[in-house]
């Protein structure tokens, strides 16, 4: 009864009805409504036409034409792929009215449904034997179709698993969690490893169910979204408090105590019992007088505490500058840590606002008269 | 058909006057090639005579680029040798063996004692370049013996330069003659004195630079964000020109600059100069309406240390300092600081002269005793280099490419690479001349 050209409008009529529903109910969009219904209308219309027409086959009564037409030779194999065009398209529709990425998502259904199609039309009349036919069209259409496939699997699987990871409740229960699945899928594979004679549908149905379970946990954990993420706090976090004391902070926990980026440093700082002391690349012995760093640049400074106590350095900048926080400060460094501080001078140190608030100025909490003036030209 | 058949039907023969002879062709091939490498041996042995090449690096000029010189000199002097050996040599196999018709001699392969011979060979000249080479590499990347510190920052397309004030109130081991010392910023010429090791540190605002004077060094990269080295010295007093070496941009070639070694007297007497306080023009003259143009079109990126901005507003009854922002505007973050710009002989990367021809020669010509007076002279009004300025004043985009097209800055959150057009009126060049006349 359903012709070749019947499935494919069908198939977009169907589509085209369910797009309908789903924006006319969830975005309610009039114009766009209108316009998924008027499409709706006409692919039914033009399906039931060619429901009628038997897709303008010929006419019975000529025989002649009958014995060449292609309907007197081999009926062609079952395809999904006019049903999969006419889903595209109407997701296509869809795109048009709502989303750009569902546009570019039914235009990249489209054209592998209209390339799978046109395959499998070529493949069926390459010869008379259907199985050459269909060995001949896997030979070519494997090669796209198995990568395809399993990067979509892939994605989907990896997708799920995600959604699932992030929506378990807490840290605790993700380790459990992980630990859970990664121990079912050994137990599979040993089952299926130590037990040879398990029959493919078996395996199929086993496959089948976990992929099931997955998507359904995947679908159910996206749906009520991800747990609450902790965000943990940064110095600039109590930079900006004023908050950057002697006393440890939550910013303080595990703090690395080392610098990698030694080659390209503006100054390195020393906090030691005689107090603030500085070298810049190129000087041979520490020095106490101002520190000079250039205006507009990145400037990597290495602060070092060589004292027994756990010492931060802190720079002061000014309050009111527009786009420069009010100071900087490193991690509370334990006796021999070394931390990086990079800051970027957007005005010199004569900027009024900058001299009010009594110069740019590298100190440490806690350590009196630890205190390195620096020079911004 | 035979081998030798074969062989003799290669030649070309043909009745005469009809087709040239294989003989015929390679005479005149010959004496065409004869004339490119005449015309091209000329052209190189003339252009090696040229005497007004500031970027030779075959003249150095300090003791870092005598250090590369003596060891390319003679490293070049075995490459040519090489060169001229199997050139001849090569020259002389084409054409004692070249096609006459005679068979193609017996092919052999593996002759080990020749290949050996031929490893050998190139293996040994190589390693008595590399231990020289290695040891120049080293000695080129020595700062203990640093006297003088002078920061670098390449910027698109001019180099900054800022002196440092040392702990005992010195720059470059220079104090003030008068009163303290404090940080100097300048760009496009880096002045050093002469027989002083300075080491220059690098580093870029925006995209990777090169720096190089050929005349006092190699190259070295300004990579944003890394801190490079480069060593500089001179006992000669003079101006050494130099040019950015990495392409970084529009007007990569337009990026110069140039190194002024001075005896340490006249050193001294630039520093003092430098280290003056700001002097406003007198009131009532076209340099203080200069000066006023100057706060409300320029000031917002150039600073000119030490000028206030005494016109008053509803805001500030006192002086204000004024303070440039160019952080706003550039994509560096960075514009050249004017303060003393006619003590420079050029502007705009150090593209275009401020001392007209005449009087560059002056500078550039004097002899290393009466150099150092004919460049502290700076920039005069009988020798001010009006035509450039002017018209770099009138519109600088036309003048230097620069990306200043506000339809093209959507990438740089709309901040200028470079000077953008200030559509000033030809009285407010007037005024802005009259008033950088004074910076010096």
């Amino acid at each position: 009864m359903f012709t070749t050209g019947s499935k494919l409008l069908l198939g977009a009529t169907v589509a085209s009805l369910v797009a309908t529903l789903v924006y006319g109910i969830l975005a309610g969009g009039l114009m766009g409504t209108i316009g998924l219904v008027s499409a709706t209308a006409a692919l039914g219309a033009l399906a039931g036409i060619v429901i009628f027409t038997r897709d303008a086959n010929i006419a019975a009564d000529d025989i002649d034409a009958v014995a060449s037409a292609a309907a007197a030779s081999d009926r062609p194999g079952a395809g999904m792929w006019p049903l999969a065009i006419g889903l595209a398209a109407a997701t296509m529709t869809l795109g048009l009215v709502t989303y750009t990425a569902i546009f570019i998502l039914g235009l990249i259904l489209l054209i592998a449904g209209a390339a799978e199609w046109m395959l499998q039309a070529w493949a069926e009349r390459a010869s008379s034997d259907a199985r050459h036919n269909a060995e001949v069209r896997g030979r070519l259409a494997y090669t796209a179709e198995m990568p395809a496939a399993a990067a979509i699997g892939l994605g989907i699987v990896i997708y799920a698993f995600s959604r699932v990871m992030l929506g378990l409740p807490s840290k605790t229960s993700t380790i459990i969690g992980f630990s859970v699945a990664a121990a079912l899928v050994l137990a599979m594979g040993a089952l299926v490893g130590s037990n040879r004679k398990v029959s493919a549908p078996t395996l199929t149905g086993l496959f089948a169910i976990s992929g099931v379970v997955l998507i359904s946990g995947g679908a159910v954990a996206g749906l009520n979204g991800e747990r609450e993420m902790k965000v943990y706090k940064t110095t600039a976090y109590y930079a900006a408090k004023d908050e950057c004391g002697a006393e440890e902070v939550s910013a303080d926990k595990h703090a690395s105590q080392t610098v990698a980026g030694k080659a390209s440093q503006a100054a390195e700082i020393t906090l030691a019992a005689d107090g603030l002391t500085y070298k810049k690349p190129g000087d041979v012995t520490g020095r106490t007088d101002a520190l000079q760093l250039p205006r507009s640049n990145a400037n990597n400074i290495v602060f070092r505490n060589e004292t027994a106590e756990p010492r931060r350095l802190l720079l002061e900048l000014a309050p009111d500058l527009e786009g420069s926080p009010p100071r900087m400060c490193t991690q509370l460094l334990k006796e021999g840590g070394a931390a990086l501080l990079t800051v970027n001078f957007a005005v010199p140190s004569f900027d009024p606002a900058v001299v009010d608030n009594g110069g740019y100025a590298f100190t440490v909490p806690g350590v009196d008269g630890a205190r390195l003036e620096v020079v911004v030209p | 058909m035979t081998d030798d058949s074969f062989i003799h039907d290669r030649t070309m023969s043909s009745p005469a006057g009809s087709v040239p002879t294989l003989d015929r062709v390679s005479t005149r091939s010959l004496r065409r090639v004869g004339i490119v490498g005449a015309a091209t041996a000329a052209t190189l042995g003339l252009s090696s005579c040229a005497t007004d090449a500031p970027q030779d690096t075959w003249q150095p000029a300090g003791e870092n680029a005598q250090m590369i010189h003596d060891l390319q000199w003679p490293i070049f002097m075995v490459a040519g040798i090489v060169g001229v050996i199997v050139l001849a040599f090569i020259g002389f196999i084409v054409f004692k063996y070249r096609d006459k018709g005679q068979p193609i001699p017996e092919q052999t392969h593996g002759k080990a004692w020749l290949e050996y011979l031929f490893i050998a060979i190139p293996a040994v000249i190589l390693a008595a370049i590399a231990i020289p080479t290695v040891g120049v590499v080293f000695a080129l990347a020595e700062t203990d013996d640093t006297e003088c510190i002078i920061n670098v920052t390449g910027q698109q397309w001019w180099w900054e330069y800022d002196y440092e004030v040392e702990p005992d109130g010195t720059i470059c081991g220079f104090a003030p003659t008068n009163g303290e010392a404090s940080p100097i910023i300048t760009s496009g010429q880096v002045v050093i004195p002469a027989g002083t090791k300075v080491l220059l540190r690098g580093t870029s605002r925006d995209v990777i630079h090169s720096y190089w004077i050929p005349k006092l060094n190699g190259k070295r990269d300004m990579v944003p964000g890394r801190v490079h080295y480069l060593r500089l010295s001179s006992e000669t007093p003079g101006i050494y020109a130099g040019q950015c070496t990495e392409f970084c941009g529009l007007s990569h070639a337009n990026m110069r600059m140039e190194t002024v070694v001075l005896e340490p007297a006249d050193f001294q007497s630039w520093l003092d100069n430098e280290l003056e306080p700001y002097s406003s023009p007198d009131d009532g003259t076209l340099a203080k309406q200069g000066e006023a143009t100057f706060i409300a079109q320029c000031a917002r990126c150039h600073q000119v240390n030490g000028l206030v901005d005494d016109r008053g507003t509803a805001d500030t009854a006192d002086d204000t300092i004024v303070v440039s922002y160019p952080d706003q505007f550039v994509y560096s973050g960075a514009a050249p600081n004017l303060t003393n710009l006619m003590m420079r002989n050029t502007f705009a990367g150090a593209t275009w002269d401020l001392l007209t021809p005449e009087c560059r020669a002056d500078v550039w010509e004097a002899s290393p005793e009466e150099f150092g007076a004919a460049f502290l002279k700076g920039v005069t009004p009988d020798c001010f280099n009006e035509i450039d300025m002017r018209e770099w004043l009138r519109n600088s985009p036309a003048k230097k490419p620069m990306y200043a097209d506000a339809e093209m800055l959507a990438e740089t959150d709309g901040k200028t690479r470079g000077m953008p057009y200030l559509a000033l009126s030809e009285d407010q060049i007037d005024e802005l001349i009259a008033y950088l006349l004074e910076r010096k």
